[in-house]
């Protein structure tokens, strides 16, 4: 009696979140797997990817906008105004800003702000 | 109803002041820095003005409201905070006030039940919206901080990252922001559903509320909505820092409305309630010692009163008081 007790009181639990993860494998919106990065469409690079006056005040929420469209949606082209494609990643954004490492943290020194982004991703300084 | 649209309506004319002076009469000067500069000068010369009155007012005699029992005999056993018996007891009281408001803690509220009975129970929400406002708005004002310095202070670097801990949403999202606007809502509808405060809540009452509101919403869409470069505030606010008249650089309208109001706010303080926050530390009911009976309290413009004692008077009348047969104490 006892032993059928342990195997219950431990087995049906498992059971049902084995039966959960089933659920959720099968129900969870399935992403495409990541395509390969947009074929590099001859970019204008002496203009961001939005009118620079915009990009000066509201660059944090288009890379918010991002990261969940590219991570959550698997969306990750982003096609700008004038109809250039951009892989949506803090990579573009370094792509065209490499010139200067400090591009992001002068700004952000002054304005004493530390986005958290490059406790992960690879941060300017890190570039070769 | 005229007592809360008249403050709405002035805070929005306010508003709509900086708006049309910076968007069509490009009054950019005006409103970013010689308004700023003077609404200053005003909040510190009222604010210690209004100190000093209160400071060179004697105060001659005990009255602290006690709620406890006071120093007495060595075996009975006294309440330090509620019945102050030392400066340093005191001062807590003044401090547990100021930063956890003790005695709204004490709230009751009266009620008339549908039988006609009275009944009285605690109340802690109003201590509990209290608390929320002025923390979060302490936590706010701190964490502008580093708008005003090209170092910033530790500790407004530390308010700043505890304040964004939950890291959702790019700008990252502040906890005190929405603390701040839910309790400004709630302490607003107390004043408008609870018919006892209604009745006795003024205009004076709104119109900080409505202020402080208006500020707090326009920061809150600034940030998350409708933002606008923060180097060129940066760049004036620095400028202020230093006392410098240099004309500010592009700055969106939105920032110049948020600057006028606070710096409304900043004018009116001295004239109005908001002085609690210097009075509080001068409240007499709050920061004396009840020490009544361990010492003597007199009345600094008493004037001096020349006392006769008992052994003058016999002196004088010794030989009649003997004749007519009563005791004296010298012979
Ligand atoms: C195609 C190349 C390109 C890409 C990709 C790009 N930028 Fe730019 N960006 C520029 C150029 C060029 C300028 C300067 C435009 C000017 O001076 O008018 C600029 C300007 C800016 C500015 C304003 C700088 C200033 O001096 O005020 C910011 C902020 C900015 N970019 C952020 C970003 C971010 C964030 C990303 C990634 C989401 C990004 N950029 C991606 C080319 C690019
Ligand atoms: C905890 C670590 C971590 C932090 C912090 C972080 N990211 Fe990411 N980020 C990731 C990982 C892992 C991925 C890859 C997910 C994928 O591709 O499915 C990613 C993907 C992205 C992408 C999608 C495109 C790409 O590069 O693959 C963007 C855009 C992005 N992050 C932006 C940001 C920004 C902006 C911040 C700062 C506010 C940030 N991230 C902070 C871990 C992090
Ligand atoms: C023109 C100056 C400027 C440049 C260049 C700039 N930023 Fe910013 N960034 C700011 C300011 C100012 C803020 C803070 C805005 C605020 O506090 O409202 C900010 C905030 C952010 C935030 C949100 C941080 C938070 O916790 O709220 C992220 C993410 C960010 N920037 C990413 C970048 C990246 C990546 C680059 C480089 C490609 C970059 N920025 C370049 C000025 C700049």
């Amino acid at each position: 009696m006892r032993i059928n007790k342990t195997i219950l009181t431990i087995g049906l639990p498992a059971l049902l979140m084995f039966a959960l993860l089933a659920f959720f494998r099968q129900s969870g919106n399935a992403v495409e797997a990541p395509k390969a990065p947009p074929a590099p469409v001859a970019v204008d690079s002496t203009k961001c990817i939005a009118q620079t006056e915009y990009m000066r005040a509201n660059h944090m929420k288009v890379l918010y906008e991002w990261r969940n469209s590219s991570v959550r949606e698997g969306n990750r082209v982003f096609i700008a105004q004038n109809g250039s494609r951009f892989q949506k990643s803090l990579k573009t954004c370094l792509g065209c800003h490499a010139t200067n490492r400090l591009f992001c943290f002068n700004c952000h020194m002054y304005a004493n702000v530390r986005p958290k982004c490059w406790n992960c991703h690879l941060s300017p300084m890190e570039t070769p | 109803m005229k007592k809360v649209l008249m403050p709405l309506a002035m805070v929005a004319t306010l508003a709509l002041v900086a708006y049309v002076g910076v968007e069509f009469l490009k009054l950019q000067f005006i409103f970013g820095v010689v308004i700023p500069y003077t609404a200053a000068v005003l909040f510190v010369a009222g604010f210690l003005f209004r100190i000093a009155d209160w400071l060179i007012r004697p105060v001659p005699f005990r009255i602290p409201t006690t709620a406890g029992q006071e120093k007495s005999l060595d075996w009975i056993r006294r309440n330090p905070i509620e019945s102050p018996h030392r400066a340093w007891e005191a001062a807590a009281r003044v401090l547990s006030e100021v930063l956890l408001f003790r005695s709204l803690f004490r709230n009751i509220r009266a009620e008339l039940r549908k039988d006609a009975s009275l009944a009285y129970a605690s109340n802690k929400w109003l201590w509990l919206g209290g608390l929320a406002f002025h923390w979060s708005l302490l936590v706010i004002v701190l964490r502008h901080a580093r708008f005003f310095f090209a170092m910033v202070p530790g500790f407004a670097d530390f308010l700043d990252h505890a304040d964004s801990f939950f890291d959702v949403t790019l700008p990252a999202f502040y906890i005190s922001d929405a603390i701040a606007l839910g309790a400004i809502t709630f302490l607003v509808a107390r004043r408008f559903f609870d018919a006892k405060v209604r009745m006795i809540s003024l205009p004076t009452d709104y119109f900080p509320l409505f202020l402080i509101g208006g500020i707090v919403l326009i920061g809150v869409l600034m940030r998350y909505v409708v933002r606008l470069n923060v180097m060129p505030v940066k760049d004036l606010m620095l400028q202020l820092m230093n006392f410098g008249f240099d004309p500010p650089g592009e700055i969106g309208t939105l920032f110049y409305v948020h600057l006028f109001l606070i710096s409304v706010l900043l004018a009116y303080f001295p004239l109005s309630k908001l002085m609690h926050m210097g009075g509080i530390f001068l409240s007499p009911t709050r920061n004396l010692c009840n020490n009544s009976r361990e010492k003597r309290h007199v009345n600094p413009w008493n004037s001096d009163i020349k006392f006769r004692t008992y052994s003058e008077y016999e002196d004088d009348f010794r030989e009649k008081m003997k004749k007519a047969g009563l005791p004296v104490e010298k012979q």
